[in-house]
């Protein structure tokens, strides 16, 4: 089959040469045209017919009507999704520095030369691995009036099915299931941190509260700054679980009505494609903003400095 | 943190005593906070429904009803085979293809590669929730919501995996291509008979890694399977039904959610190093 390339290079004349290339050349594009077409029609071309579909009333049948930019003015005078970005703000406001601050404590006391290492931070991390709907299930029966939750602090409050913490409730929900990811990246940057660092220290006699803030975190630094921003995008897209405590809803009283949420119920339960698809474009546009500003930041730079 | 600086830490033996009960202190309350509602819903899986109004880690009586129920009267015995069904197909087709094109990238030379190559990087960019309207209106058109073939064919092949599938072939000596070459072999066997079989621990992460996203993924199915026929439900759909349908059979849904979570635990029981490496590879390389 490959006769031409079997030629040993340097002693082939030019012709064979070119030849080997120019067929090395169309195998290559050949194994990797399968892949190329996934991406470029679920990827590529659904970027720009997205942006298309934005600029139209776009029902069920179709295009509707050419409406230009008036989905995306719409978009700013719409309260409920006000609402949606607010409480998706709200969301990322509160969970990347839980998640931060909890998966920091616990690479630090998984990395503390306790017995059992392996088996904690497996365990720790378990959680982001199980189902979202799973998950979700477990908190909905814990939170629920008679649940878990409620008997040992003896209350009785239906914790999704209240306004005031339906919210609050999916936020702790999910700082919980991912801390356990932000500990690996932290248990990662940890090792990054050369050790003579603390010999010295010890040398010193600097205690180990000192040590930590004086040292530790601050070298901890780009790892914070990459463990942040995936955090960020990461809730900015909080769906599954909004979805599944609300049924589908986004209630009770709008209070777990996210963005992506209202995306969906838009697309699907009021079949406004067109509206849905201006969403859309807005929250890739936010999400691609703090992508750049990863890209930008850390350039090739590793979490481990 | 500081376990490594041990031996150059003088003697304080107080101190150190009470940091280590501190820190053990810790790690019980965390302990608590991680297993105690993965064990509660285990053992509520296993309770009466009368039984689950008691503050009670063990069953009064350990009964099988859960489970026999929702694997029978609520078909979550279809919706495991729907997505062990998926995860398969998927799982093969992401490996043959990511690592096809991966190999193309990795060790074959033709114009434009390293363009085409970004660009493959740079679908990573482009976010599930933008490309939800376009995706959905698409499979429409092409009659293929409400189908397997639909959600199969938009996760023929992830980005992650190709880009995993050749940085792993990056590292492997040219010496195995060139003595395949050599004994006469084109580029196809080259790559399905040398170069894949030594690929075994990036295929293995790939398999495992992509078996748990299929398994897991609610986004897409809920999108392009939950709006028809239930028999097409994956577990997760399942699971999401029940609650909205049945509420408050907490041992029926806990058995449900049990079933939705054990084959992944069993994975990552045994596979437990390409998890947590492939965390760390992807935030370590960003």
């Amino acid at each position: 089959m490959a006769t031409a390339a079997k030629t040993p290079e340097g002693s082939s004349r030019a012709g064979s040469l070119s030849n080997a290339r120019l067929r090395e050349s169309l195998v290559g594009y050949a194994f990797i045209l399968l892949p190329m077409t996934v991406f470029a029609v679920w990827f590529i071309y659904p970027l720009g017919y997205a942006i298309y579909i934005s600029f139209y009333d776009w029902g069920v049948l179709g295009k509707i009507s050419s409406v230009g930019t008036r989905n995306y003015h719409d978009l700013f005078h719409d309260p409920l999704f006000g609402k949606a970005l607010k409480n998706t703000l709200l969301y990322t406001a509160v969970v990347v520095p839980a998640q931060m601050t909890l998966g920091l404590i616990m690479a630090l006391v998984v990395n503390a030369g306790i017995k059992g290492k392996t088996f904690f931070r497996a365990a720790f991390y378990f959680p982001s691995l199980a189902s979202s709907a799973a998950i979700t299930a477990i908190a909905i029966f814990i939170l629920n009036a008679d649940g878990l939750l409620n008997k040992i602090i003896g209350g009785h409050r239906p914790w999704f099915g209240d306004a005031r913490t339906a919210l609050w409730s999916i936020m702790g929900l999910n700082a919980w299931t991912t801390s356990g990811t932000v500990m690996l990246f932290y248990l990662a940057a940890l090792q990054s941190i050369p050790t003579d660092v603390y010999e010295a220290a010890a040398v010193d006699g600097t205690s180990r509260s000192r040590t930590f803030w004086k040292i530790t975190f601050p070298l901890l630094k780009p790892g914070h700054f990459f463990v942040a921003v995936v955090s960020i995008i990461g809730c900015l897209k909080i769906f599954d679980q909004a979805f599944i405590v609300s049924n589908g809803t986004g209630g009770p009283n709008y209070s777990t009505m996210t963005a992506v949420l209202y995306l969906y119920r838009t697309a699907f339960y009021q079949v406004k494609f067109g509206y849905a698809a201006a969403m859309g474009v807005l929250l890739f546009l936010i999400i691609f903003g703090f992508t750049l500003a990863q890209k930008i930041l850390f350039g090739k730079a590793e979490v481990a400095g | 943190v500081t376990t490594a600086a041990e031996p150059f830490v003088p003697p304080r033996t107080v101190q150190e005593r009470s940091r280590r009960v501190f820190i053990y202190a810790l790690l019980l309350g965390i302990s608590a906070l991680y297993f105690v509602p993965f064990l509660w819903s285990v053992s509520t899986s296993f309770k009466t429904l009368p039984d689950t109004a008691y503050f009670s880690l063990l069953p009064h009586h350990w009964v099988t009803t859960g489970y026999h129920d929702v694997l029978t009267k609520y078909d979550f015995k279809r919706y495991m085979l729907n997505s062990a069904f998926l995860a398969a197909v998927i799982t093969a087709s992401n490996v043959f293809l990511a690592g096809l094109g991966g190999y193309a990238f990795a060790r074959l030379r033709f114009p434009g590669r390293e363009v085409l190559f970004l660009l493959v990087l740079g679908t990573l960019m482009i976010p599930d929730q933008l490309r939800l309207v376009p995706v959905f209106i698409t499979l429409t058109n092409w009659h293929l919501v409400s189908s397997f073939k639909g959600y199969i064919l938009i996760k023929l092949i992830e980005a992650t995996n190709l880009f995993f599938m050749r940085q792993y072939f990056l590292t492997i000596p040219k010496d195995f291509e060139e003595a395949a070459k050599l004994d006469g072999a084109g580029y196809f066997k080259t790559f399905w008979r040398v170069m894949l079989p030594l690929a075994g621990p990036a295929i293995a992460a790939v398999v495992i890694l992509e078996f748990q996203g299929i398994w897991n993924d609610f986004f897409w199915p809920a999108i392009i399977l939950g709006f028809g026929n239930p028999h097409l439900y994956t577990v997760q759909l399942g699971i999401t039904q029940f609650i909205f349908q049945y509420g408050t059979l907490w041992p029926q849904l806990m058995a449900a959610s049990v079933i939705a979570i054990l084959p992944v635990a069993i994975v990552f029981v045994l596979f437990q190093r390409y998890f947590i490496a492939g965390v760390v590879a992807s935030g370590v390389k960003g």
